[in-house]
């Protein structure tokens, strides 16, 4: 064992227990920090090799482990238990995995757990028995630290993570019996915290694969497909199925999306990820005008009557038709007059 | 994109002062009642619930799902909301 290595807080927390097995230590309880760890290793297991090694090296080892309690590294995640992880902890992971995570205060911890668990899901198998699933997250995850890396923004990535999300979703058999049984998966998955899962999330599961998502993500989708195409072809293929594996003779068999509309597959599950076609943005225009469209109908004939006014008394400047008018009018009033006349 | 809709436009288009959650396009009567209940009374707490994992989405909607059960097209308003406000006024 090399001497220069021995920095028992750089170790991870398996590693400091069986050593501390291999040294007959009792271990402390299972939920306790690695600290502890940390700390039943120096004091036993430093004792011992005490007379192997100087007592300079033991000092060493005492001090770097009081430097690294203070910004406290990691190499590998807390036994994959964001809840145990300190504040400080819980941002540093997460920035391993490239994300860029606010200031982690009460109310904005469950969210990061959360988001750490959901990026910490690939190693561990699912409890559904969707190992399709599991290929499926860390392909997108693959997806997600390679698009980090070339430097794209943490929104964009989070988007294609979206994004494939949705399209395996789609490509999925039923979507009714599987979505919300994969979304109730993952609420299981997620009850770490001290929060009961309250009766609305089963409806909120169902919702998420009935309403469109379209308007979400026509904006990142653009800058999406402007890489791709400066790409070549066979990433875009990758990038629309990615959950085969890549075979040394290319993409083997290759599962086709729904068809819009067909097989009792509601039209909203077509094609989430392509921009909207010309026809459905008119459609759209179409429904959702400012004013209504009878009112503009009648707003359109008012004007017509108004015009029409106007050139019946412009027509012939004078003549004609006031004539007529007036003579109208004079036979009115005559025949009022001699109605009047008539009945005292 | 679909159109925005009127409380969107509402909403966006001055200070929210002491506007109440209600008035954030996507929260209803219900989601509303859900979020007051937690203890976001007025909009700008679900402001600062929206600004502190720096205006990211997916963090904020799976905030509001959470909070308050909104589904997505209800997140998506809400989301969209909070973040056009904050382009014109923040």
């Amino acid at each position: 064992m090399p001497v220069f290595v021995e920095d028992p807080a750089q170790f991870s927390k398996p590693r400091l227990k069986s050593e501390l097995i291999a040294h007959n230590v009792t271990l402390p309880a299972v939920e306790s920090k690695k600290q502890v760890y940390v700390e039943l290793y120096l004091k036993h297991i430093v004792q011992k090799s005490a007379a192997d090694f100087s007592s300079d090296e033991e000092d060493d080892d005492v001090v770097e482990v009081q430097d690294s309690q203070d910004f406290e590294e990691e190499k590998d995640p807390e036994m994959l238990d964001p809840s145990v992880l300190t504040d400080e902890e819980l941002k540093t992971t997460l920035l391993k995995y490239g994300v860029e995570a606010g200031p982690i205060v009460a109310t904005t911890r469950s969210i990061y757990e959360r988001k750490l668990q959901r990026l910490l899901k690939p190693a561990q198998p699912r409890q559904n028995g969707g190992t399709g699933d599991a290929d499926q997250y860390s392909d997108s995850e693959g997806d997600e630290e390679s698009v980090s890396q070339q430097g794209s923004p943490e929104t964009v990535s989070l988007m294609e993570e979206n994004l494939h999300v949705d399209i395996r979703f789609e490509s999925r058999i039923p979507l009714s019996s599987s979505g919300p049984e994969i979304k109730r998966g993952n609420n299981r998955s997620n009850n770490q915290g001290p929060r009961p899962r309250p009766y609305w999330q089963e409806v909120a599961t169902v919702d998420k694969y009935t309403m469109t998502n379209r308007s979400l993500f026509v904006t990142p989708k653009t800058s999406l497909f402007k890489r791709q195409i400066k790409e070549p072809v066979t990433d875009v293929l990758m990038e629309m199925f990615p959950e085969t594996e890549p075979t040394p003779t290319g993409i083997a068999a290759t599962r086709r999306r729904p068809i819009k509309g067909a097989a009792g597959r509601p039209v909203q599950f077509k094609y989430p990820d392509l921009p909207a076609s010309p026809m459905t943005l008119q459609r759209w225009a179409v429904e959702h005008r400012l004013v209504p469209l009878w009112v503009q109908i009648l707003v359109f004939f008012i004007v017509a009557c108004l015009l029409y006014l106007i050139y019946a008394a412009m027509e012939d400047s004078l003549a004609n038709p006031f004539v007529t008018l007036l003579d109208n009018l004079s036979m009115e009033t005559e025949t009022e007059g001699l109605s009047l006349q008539a009945e005292p | 994109m679909s159109s925005t809709s009127q409380k969107h436009k509402e909403f966006v288009a001055e200070p929210m002062g002491e506007k109440l959650v209600n008035a954030l396009a996507g929260i209803g009567e219900v989601l509303g009642k859900r979020l007051e209940e937690k203890g976001f009374d007025k909009a700008y707490v679900v402001l600062g619930q929206f600004l502190v994992p720096k205006k990211d989405e997916e963090l904020f909607r799976d905030w509001l799902k959470d909070t308050c059960g909104a589904n997505v097209k209800q997140q998506g308003d809400c989301y969209g909301c909070l973040r056009e406000w904050c382009d014109s006024f923040l």
